[in-house]
């Protein structure tokens, strides 16, 4: 199978996934009793409004009708509205997504980057103190959630050593940048507002390492084994026998081979960074869709809970797509059309 | 090998640059902030103070404590609450009623100036009480029985035909906030209200249509309100007046101590526990305000669903509560309730016989209650509001109160939202709920009624579902008596009556604490060190206009 | 195969008790050569007596359930209290000790329910590949694998009403299709084995080739799943009790603890930093565990070096 009917195959089982997930949405939104109406509007709203209402919402049709009509809501961005901030939901996801996107992606650079540095060393220093230190982070890294760390983060720069910025995307004396793609660090770029970069920059860094420590230690491990398996290999042999400079071997031969099966388990890291933001995001104050999901959540705000949820299925399965881009970048096998 | 040597000591010389750029990045931060503070306090005065929430700033809408500020400043009414408890005409230069009391005619202000630049007439005041009538939900409640018709007799000229006879009437006004009729219109969306289509409800979420001293420049949603001076305001500006206002809807202690000590929050919520107050005294430059404003705490019992539906089981209750662990305890400086009304609203009953601990008495009543020997199977749960973490205290202590006289409490925290929903009917409301509430105007009339009158079950604000045709009828009684004094005859002997029926267990009259920065003049802060009244009518003890921001130095 | 062979060969160990003994004495030696592993069973076996015991090793069991103290309310940690008081005047040692209950009592019902549900339906899907049968249960099971685990259980805990019950439907609704994957992936290679194909011939039932066949050749890896889903188990729940949706108070939770604790840093800090550490150390400890199970249930690998 060639990669691109391998996507193909992968886009369309995606759809339906996602058709599947609306469903269990669906189901979870509607089985809450109480009357959405009612609520949207107020225990003392006239009964000709809630009426009105309820067949705009189409609350009167059997639940059948009723799914059809909200998915063809969902897919023309018709979300319905908030309970919470009183207007279409939509317009919340527009605001708040681009803050975690901004935070995960920050997250996630964390990871690759600290990954490949320490997975590096402790392979090429293993079973000296560089690989046991990292080997007990790791252990602890995975055991440490990443709200407790959070809420140790805020602790200790909050209140004891406050050299960073723990609360928001910005400093209240800084004037945010015009809202051109919602994330602050590059608006602050093509505006040219250093300042506002420097500031948003700071303020990503604690959410962004209590998101990503979990994860990084993980994937070190995974790089650091890959490597020493591949050390033994005999074409890494050959390698040097060429007279190949080592920095070469190094990239070419050891390190990218070694970073195939780190990024396969990359999906499930982007799954953890994903769920935990909800915590996080609430804890940093970060005003992301994710604190306005677990918002949404705690106040049984139907609407907003589905579509948070649907976008952030959306997200995941684009991502997982990502991540099998990438293995098969990096794995010639799969590239050059060899089986999957 | 050495190369490889070299690649290694690449990545280490990486990682310590990373680590640096952090440790640098801590050291600017610092500095920047010194910096930050002074030009911020130099340039703009401001005043930022937190709230449970953002505030829903249509008037048609919120009523919460929050709304209630950002109403009190964005928006004018026809009369206006002083501390004192008197009513200042305000929109309304005077006004004339007939003799029955069902014909109230206003003169409008002329001259007054929308934030777009409109003039306000009649025309204006009649779409808004209409718009709030229609729509029903925040306070819109207080007219949608009384107020038959609303009709502008000419430019400046308003007249209200009632119903009934209401004697808080003028009292109720302070609610009425006056929207720009044209602008709202402008900005109307489908919607379920016929011809109104949404009432501008839409827009209204982020847009202000008012008149008040300051005007709303951004709304944003899940984080704060932001509104500037309006400087066409028609009361005109004192010299120092903040320029700016800023609502922050967070009452997240670390965030609002955060804030405090880096003098970039003016004015803490009243949301803070004890223990929070006490750091927040301890920053140099912050003070702590302490006044009783109208809120008072109650554990409201459901009175439709067992075993709260037994007056006996309630009395049981309300005898084995420790009144005095809480106001010495856990709210020091709060005062001890005397039944369902504020101690300083005008009506109250300072006669009242009064709930003390007592758990002899307690178990005689429970004894006496249908439920007696039966206790194993009627748990009680107690809701408290998630928002307001201080509750929780309260809740627990009921609990441990409860099991000295055998009865099991389960204790259930429940986020605000998802309490209204809860006490929308009366079999989801809990058998007991913490409840902070509030007069809507000032008078002991506004308690009662929303309270304990049928017509407010179904909102957050009676948890106990009394549905008393007495209570009723008396309650309409004293509200359509147009005589001032023989009105507050009658709501005293209401209040006699409620604490017979137990329905609820009146914990304590608040001392709303905040805190706030030195800098800043709040005339609700002077007026309680003085020990004088302050404004009991929510919202009002923070008119910014009133405020002043001197310099840090 | 590598078991196969095994069992054909054990025929000729002559006394039951005496091998298995010796797979027991065997087993232990492959766990305990990593001595974080030990440290791991420790960590668990202690958690499990204190949480076990919990009325009786606690300092004050009474502060754990409905108690209120505003006498000794916030006092930092000393001979009394070990570990401090909360605002409420409740030693904390007492109530992790008792929250570590809930934890456990989770991860073990979780486990308990979920494991069953993902096996039968793996092994279904697995051994019907290619049928209807295969496609809507992995179809399904894609489905809840399509959103990150925490963001669904919050939401289904939410939706529903707060308590620990609902926290681990939450969760169980989570776990399964995990199972489901696992198993479905070794029962798919293992239907086409000769003892499978052989069962077939003799005409065995679909019953016996599912359980008796492939089942007992999945075991060792979905035990080596199970004991390192524990921790997993025990932090979801913790991240749902931090949000309020997990064991209601006055019950201790641990994320609970955690979060009302953070309110009062950073001068009561005894009451984050306690249950935190409480958290990192049981999730450690059944991490540690589960790896020294994996290495020990791994075949071969080693003891290879």
């Amino acid at each position: 199978m060639n990669l691109r009917a391998y996507i193909l195959k992968r886009l369309f089982l995606s759809i339906f996934v996602l058709i599947g997930l609306s469903i269990v949405i669906f189901i979870i939104a509607r089985v809450v009793p109480g009357d959405p109406a009612r609520m949207a509007l107020g225990p003392r709203a006239p009964q000709y409004a809630v009426d009105q209402l309820r067949q705009e919402m189409n609350l009167d049709q059997p639940l059948p009708t009723q799914y059809y009509y909200w998915v063809k809501g969902v897919l023309v961005g018709d979300l319905g509205k908030s309970l919470t901030t009183k207007r279409a939901v939509a317009d919340d996801v527009k605001e708040f997504l681009p803050a975690t996107l901004e935070l995960a992606f920050i997250a996630a650079i964390f990871v690759v980057i600290f990954s490949i540095i320490l997975g590096t060393l402790a392979a090429k220093y293993r079973n000296k103190w560089v690989d046991t230190v990292i080997r007990v982070m790791a252990y602890t890294g995975v055991a440490v959630p990443a709200f407790v760390l959070a809420v140790l983060f805020l602790l200790l720069f909050g209140y004891i050593w406050p050299v960073i910025p723990v609360l928001g995307r910005l400093s209240p004396e800084i004037m945010p940048p015009p809202t051109i793609t919602g994330l602050i660090t590059v608006d602050s770029l093509i505006t040219g507002d250093l300042s506002a970069f420097w500031d948003a920059l700071k303020h990503l860094i604690l959410p962004a390492l209590a998101l990503a420590m979990g994860p990084l230690f993980q994937e070190a491990r995974i790089v650091r084994s890959a490597m020493t398996d591949n050390m033994s290999k005999d074409y890494l042999a050959a390698a040097v026998g060429y007279g190949i400079p080592s920095s070469v071997i190094m990239r070419k031969y050891l390190l990218k081979p070694s970073l195939i099966p780190a990024v396969s388990v990359m999906g499930l890291d982007i799954a953890s960074l994903m769920g935990n933001a909800f915590l996080v995001e609430v804890i940093f104050n970060w005003p992301g869709i994710s604190r306005y999901g677990m918002e949404a959540m705690l106040r049984k705000d139907l609407n907003a809970i589905s579509a948070v949820i649907i976008v952030f299925g959306v997200i995941f399965v684009l991502v997982n797509i990502i991540v099998d881009l990438i293995v098969a970048y990096l794995d010639p096998r799969i590239r050059l059309g060899g089986k999957v | 090998m050495s190369k490889n040597k070299k690649w290694t000591l690449a990545t280490v010389l990486v990682l310590m640059v990373a680590l640096l750029l952090t440790g640098c990045g801590g050291g600017k931060e610092n500095n920047q902030d010194a910096q930050g503070n002074s030009t911020a306090a130099n340039q703009e005065s401001i005043i930022r103070s937190t709230a449970s929430d953002v505030p829903n700033i249509d008037p048609g809408v919120g009523s919460d404590y929050a709304s209630s500020i950002a109403f009190a400043n964005v928006y004018d009414t026809l009369v206006f609450p002083a501390h004192d408890g008197s009513l200042k005409p305000w929109l309304a230069t005077d006004w004339q009623t007939s003799e029955d009391g069902l014909t109230w005619v206003f003169n409008l202000r002329p001259g007054v100036k929308f934030h777009n630049g409109d003039e306000l007439t009649a025309d204006d005041v009649v779409f808004s009480m209409q718009r709030m009538i229609t729509i029903g939900e925040g306070y819109g409640y207080l007219f949608s029985g009384v107020v038959k018709e609303a009709k502008a007799l000419d430019k400046n000229k308003v007249q209200f035909t009632l119903n009934k006879k209401f004697g808080p009437f003028l009292s109720t006004l302070v609610r009425l906030y006056v929207l720009d009729k044209n602008q709202v219109m402008a900005n109307k969306k489908p919607g379920p209200y016929g011809d109104m289509g949404d009432y501008g409800k839409d827009w209204l979420v982020t847009h202000d249509a008012g008149s008040g001293p300051y005007m709303v420049k951004e709304l944003k949603k899940e984080e704060y309100m932001y509104a500037v001076k309006f400087n066409d305001f028609w009361g005109g500006w004192e010299k120092d007046a903040p320029e700016a206002i800023k609502i922050i809807g967070t009452t997240a202690g670390p965030t609002v101590r955060t804030l405090m000590t880096q003098k970039q929050l003016e004015q803490s919520d009243q949301w803070q526990t004890e223990e929070a107050l006490k750091a927040l005294d301890n920053i140099p430059g912050v003070s702590i305000d302490a006044g009783f404003t109208g809120s008072m705490l109650n554990i409201m019992l459901n009175n439709k669903k067992a075993p709260t539906d037994d007056v006996h089981f309630r009395k049981a209750l309300a005898y084995a509560f420790d009144y005095q662990t809480v106001v010495d305890k856990l709210f020091p400086g709060c005062k001890k309730a005397q039944g369902p009304v504020q101690f300083n609203l005008p009506g109250f009953n300072p006669n009242l016989p009064q709930y003390e601990r007592n758990l002899d008495k307690a178990k005689a009543e429970l004894a006496q209650s249908k439920y007696a020997g039966k206790l194993d199977q009627y748990p009680v749960d107690i809701v408290w509001i998630a928002n307001v973490p201080d509750e929780e205290k309260i809740a627990l202590l009921f609990q441990a109160n409860a099991a000295e006289i055998g009865i099991k409490v389960n204790i259930v925290k429940t986020p605000w939202l998802s309490f209204v929903d809860q006490v929308a009917t009366p079999d989801n409301t809990p058998n007991a709920s913490v409840v902070f509430v509030s007069p809507h105007y000032n008078e002991a009339g506004s308690m009662l009624e929303s309270r304990y009158h049928s017509k407010s079950t179904g909102t957050w604000e009676q948890g106990e579902w009394l549905k008393n045709p007495e209570i009723d009828a008396d309650i309409e009684d004293a509200l359509g008596t147009l005589d001032q004094n023989e009105r507050y005859a009658k709501y005293q002997k209401i209040q006699e009556k409620l604490v017979d029926l137990c329905p609820s267990i009146w914990v304590f009259d608040q001392a709303e604490k905040r805190a706030y920065q030195d800098y800043i003049q709040w005339p609700g802060a002077e007026l309680n060190k003085q020990g004088k009244p302050v404004s009991s009518v929510m919202g009002y003890n923070f008119y910014y206009h009133d405020y002043k921001v001197t310099s840090q130095k | 195969m590598d078991i196969n062979t095994q069992t054909a060969f054990d025929v000729n160990i002559p006394s039951a008790s005496t091998r298995y003994k010796e797979a027991l004495r065997k087993n232990w030696y492959k766990f305990s050569r990593n001595k974080l592993s030990v440290v791991g069973l420790v960590i668990v076996l202690a958690v499990i007596v204190v949480a076990v015991f919990a009325p009786y090793v606690a300092p004050y069991p009474k502060h754990a359930g409905s108690f209120v103290d505003y006498q000794h309310a916030n006092l930092a940690p000393s001979l009394t209290y070990l570990l401090g008081t909360d605002n409420i005047g409740r030693d904390i040692l007492s109530r992790i000790f008792f929250a570590f209950r809930g934890a456990l009592y989770m991860a073990v019902l979780v486990l308990v329910i979920s494991l069953p549900v993902g096996v039968i339906l793996g092994l279904l899907a697995g051994y019907f590949k290619g049928t209807w049968i295969d496609t809507i249960i992995m179809r399904t099971t894609d489905i809840f694998l399509a959103v990150p685990p925490l963001i669904l259980a919050l939401a289904i805990s939410a939706v529903l009403k707060p308590n620990l019950t609902n926290a681990m439907i939450a969760v169980t609704v989570m776990w399964w299709p995990w199972y489901t994957r696992l198993v479905y992936g070794m029962a798919t290679s293992l239907r086409n084995e000769y003892f499978v194909t052989a069962a077939e011939l003799i005409g065995a039932s679909k019953f016996h080739i599912l359980f008796r066949e492939i089942l007992p050749n999945c075991l060792s890896p979905i035990f080596t799943k199970m004991a390192l889903d524990v921790g997993w188990v025990i932090l979801l729940g913790a991240a749902l009790s931090f949000v309020g949706l997990g064991e209601q108070p006055p019950t201790p939770a641990l994320g609970q603890m955690v979060s009302d604790g953070s309110r009062y840093m950073p001068d009561l800090w005894w009451m984050t930093i306690f249950p935190s550490l409480a958290i990192i150390i049981i999730i450690l400890g059944f991490n540690l565990l589960g790896d020294g199970i994996r290495d020990m249930l791994a075949k071969g690998e080693h003891d290879r070096g």
